[in-house]
């Protein structure tokens, strides 16, 4: 109910700027209730794996389990930047439209929804292409559990306290403890990949007839994809590339194209094998790492992740330097129109002035990504003390 | 035996006959051919006043009248070689400084704001003409300084100043000689520098001047022939010298009533002279040209008209197939049906589906092409890509349903 009072208040200030194209507004309102019922599953799942680890700890604190969906959501909404990529007519919302909707998907193990959000969010740009690891971890895991060495563990645990007399029993024993998802399955996987496929096709056929006349699809990838690969055009970003490569000597530009790129990718497979049993947090990781370093970045693709990391609250209650970010993002994202000004518009500034704002914000976005996956690492490690405990009371 | 030998013989020449007819069509073929294989692509003007001193003003504004009109009439800047021996303009002895008249009246400025000269004053000699012409010029000559023609050019050879028999003055100080003229134009159709080159000349005794031109292509024009002498048209008695040449003056007058788009032809400007007005003859010779002046319009040398090709959509030059396509069109038959265009556009659509950067099934290359038939017989665009559209919400509510 809270939640509907928001969206109505939300929805009359922002539909009298909206005049015109009231797209980007209903995508963020969809965006915001697709983060919400992922959020709302995430939580089902976590508070599920705490029951299957007799965490009582936790669960006797209701109080203490914050609802994730509905923070996540509101931070979405309320963001500063959600806004001023809505009013500003950007196409962010809709990319991270489709984003949203296949993270949502592969939580709800639809796999036609999963494929089809993937395969707009990789044509609208890029980068979201490399969310196709977390995809098929969560259709193949399900969605973010405590890694599976904990189940095993209290598995053992149980064993260990029963003690094996009559083998029947034990069976009985184990069998009467649900089953832990900890074996990867491969079914939804392939329907995902098949699905893929066929929204791909689709897809590309469209494309291919509506650009028929301006040179085919080679033409249009050339024009898009090669654009944002090879960053074509320098003009000023809130990212890092732009003020490197107006300088870098055409001799080193390609091979700084692709040190750049592979920045990205280098970063994928062993963030893959350390969050493997978390892949909602492995793709929101990914998202930010691919906001910080694309080509061309803007605010709408932070809205994401900043909406994203609201899903998490639990986990990274304890997150350290949480308020010195807090006033870096709230500093830059100040600071970063005024240099801008500075520099373009009144002639007293230079470019150094505008890109140190934009390093500040790539600095504050890597201690955001860095002290996030180290307090998840934290609160897993958090998570196996107590039944360390017990094997160690028991031995 | 000697019946054999005979029949041999008979054969042999028989066969050298049928030989000697086919190398004769082969050739003619050739001719033809080579006369056609190129189409006129340019037009360049190289303009060339030769003399110095204050009072020779009307050499200087013989050039600089023909020289706007061969830009009104379409040649650009970059086309036109200008070469004028001295400054008249900003000459000491000039009452209206900056400014050049050709007509007593003052009514055009020739020295105007647009006026980009490319050789001036001591510039102007015999070798850089030749160079010109020839262009074998030393590395360091700018790109302005160069008539950077090609196969397809037309090329309007205008000089003017003082002449004779058989020679042309360059800067009171050396001459300029038929015979070397004939050889520049003979290096220059071997070089392979115009398509058709028209030469007027504007001196006295001029028509001696191409008299030793044996090139094909090359069509001349003189104010005057052996022994007469070219006068100028009047005083400007405020400028105090005279302002321009009767040649240059009734061909003024001539194409100061065109435009570009008419297509008066080269008989017309040729017939125009009027020997008791010009005092001299208006000699040219067309022996060394082929087309008949009837058919030749004066926009061919004096002009820049080329053919338009209209094309509808915006992007079509862009791919390399169409820039192809289009060098196929300068050859004899201009009638490429369009099947072959769309022929070529499934060879080029099947690279594209290798790079494919999704697709990592080799059956779906398949379908692809079965697909890209399909999208050929497409005739609306816009609509079926909305269409399109529009049909992703309830495929994509089937697909859900249907694994639910």
């Amino acid at each position: 109910m809270v939640l509907h009072y928001y969206f109505h208040s939300l929805g009359h200030s922002r539909s009298k700027e909206l005049k015109g194209n009231p797209i980007t507004f209903y995508a963020d309102i969809v965006n915001a209730m697709l983060i919400r019922a992922t959020g709302q599953n995430l939580q089902m799942e976590y508070i599920r794996s705490l029951k299957l680890l007799d965490h009582v700890k936790l669960l006797e604190k209701p109080g203490k389990i914050i609802p994730s969906g509905d923070i996540a959501a509101l931070v979405y909404l309320w963001n500063p930047f959600t806004i001023v990529a809505c009013v500003g007519l950007s196409t962010s919302p809709i990319e991270n439209l489709a984003i949203i909707l296949s993270l949502y998907g592969a939580c709800k193990r639809q796999a036609p929804l999963a494929a089809f959000g993937w395969v707009i969010a990789t044509h609208l740009s890029l980068y979201p292409a490399i969310l196709i690891i977390p995809m098929i971890l969560l259709l193949g895991y399900g969605p973010d559990t405590p890694p599976r060495k904990l189940f095993l563990q209290r598995r053992n645990v149980e064993v260990g306290d029963n003690p094996p007399n009559d083998r029947c029993c034990e069976r009985e024993e184990v069998v009467h403890r649900p089953e832990v998802p900890h074996i990867f399955s491969w079914r939804p996987v392939i329907h995902f990949l098949c699905w893929t496929s066929l929204w791909s096709v689709y897809v590309l056929v469209l494309c291919g007839i509506s650009v028929k006349r301006y040179g085919g699809l080679w033409e249009l990838f050339k024009r898009t994809y090669g654009f944002m690969l090879t960053v074509q055009d320098l003009s000023p970003n809130i990212g890092v590339l732009w003020y490197f490569f107006a300088e870098v000597f055409d001799f080193f530009r390609n091979f700084f194209l692709i040190v750049f790129h592979g920045n990205i990718l280098f970063m994928m497979l062993p963030l893959a094998i350390r969050l493997k049993h978390r892949p909602c947090f492995l793709a929101f990781v990914y998202i930010a790492i691919s906001s910080m370093l694309k080509s061309y970045p803007s605010v709408g693709d932070s809205a994401l992740y900043l909406g994203l990391l609201g899903l998490f609250v639990n986990e990274l209650a304890d997150m350290q330097f949480s308020f010195f970010l807090f006033c870096g993002y709230v500093g830059v994202s100040l600071l970063s129109p005024v240099m801008h000004n500075l520099w373009i518009w009144r002639g007293t500034g230079n470019a150094n002035f505008y890109f140190a704002t934009a390093m500040a914000y790539a600095c504050l976005q890597i201690i955001l990504v860095v002290e996030s996956v180290s307090a998840m690492l934290n609160h897993d490690r958090m998570l196996r003390k107590p039944l360390t405990e017990l094997q160690d009371g028991k031995s | 035996m000697r019946f054999k030998m005979y029949g041999s013989f008979r054969c042999r020449m028989v066969l050298l006959l049928l030989f000697l007819l086919l190398d004769c069509n082969f050739s003619n073929c050739l001719a033809d051919t080579s006369s056609e294989a190129t189409t006129h692509t340019n037009n360049w003007a190289v303009l060339v006043c030769t003399s110095r001193f204050w009072f020779n003003y009307r050499h200087m504004a013989n050039t600089l009248s023909l020289y706007r009109t061969v830009k009104r009439l379409g040649i650009p800047d970059e086309r036109i070689i200008l070469m004028l021996a001295d400054d008249m303009a900003c000459n000491a002895r000039n009452k209206y400084p900056a400014q050049v008249f050709n007509n007593e009246n003052h009514k055009l400025n020739l020295y105007g704001d647009n006026v980009e000269v490319d050789y001036r004053g001591y510039e102007v000699t015999v070798e850089n003409f030749f160079r010109v012409l020839t262009g074998r010029h030393e590395n360091a000559v700018p790109r302005s300084k160069r008539l950077l023609s090609d196969e397809g050019s037309h090329i309007l050879l205008y000089m003017t100043g003082h002449g004779g028999d058989e020679f042309l003055k360059f800067q009171d100080s050396e001459e300029l000689q038929s015979h070397d003229l004939a050889d520049a134009v003979k290096q220059m159709k071997e070089k392979r520098r115009f398509k058709e080159l028209l030469i007027m000349v504007d001196t006295c005794q001029a028509a001696t001047l191409f008299s030793q031109l044996q090139s094909p292509g090359v069509l001349a024009i003189g104010s005057s022939m052996k022994g007469e002498n070219s006068y100028s048209h009047h005083l400007d008695s405020d400028v105090g010298v005279s302002v321009v040449d009767r040649f240059t003056f009734y061909t003024l007058g001539f194409f100061e009533r065109l435009n570009m788009y008419n297509n008066d032809s080269l008989i017309s400007l040729f017939s125009s002279y009027n020997p008791s007005m010009l005092m001299s003859t208006a000699y040219y010779r067309t022996d060394l040209y082929q087309r008949h002046l009837e058919e030749v319009p004066v926009t061919n040398f004096f002009g820049s008209v080329m053919e338009m090709i209209h094309t509808d959509s915006a992007y079509s030059l862009l791919s390399r197939k169409e820039s192809f396509r289009v060098e196929i069109k300068m050859s004899a038959d201009k009638s490429v049906p369009d099947k072959k265009r769309l022929m070529d556009n499934p060879s080029d659509l099947d690279q594209i589906s290798e790079l494919n950067i999704e697709d990592q099934h080799g059956a779906l290359k398949r379908i692809w092409s079965t697909i890209q038939k399909e999208m050929e017989k497409v005739e609306d665009v816009d609509a079926f890509v909305s269409y399109g559209l529009v049909l992703i919400v309830p495929l994509l509510a089937v697909s859900m349903w249907l694994t639910w």
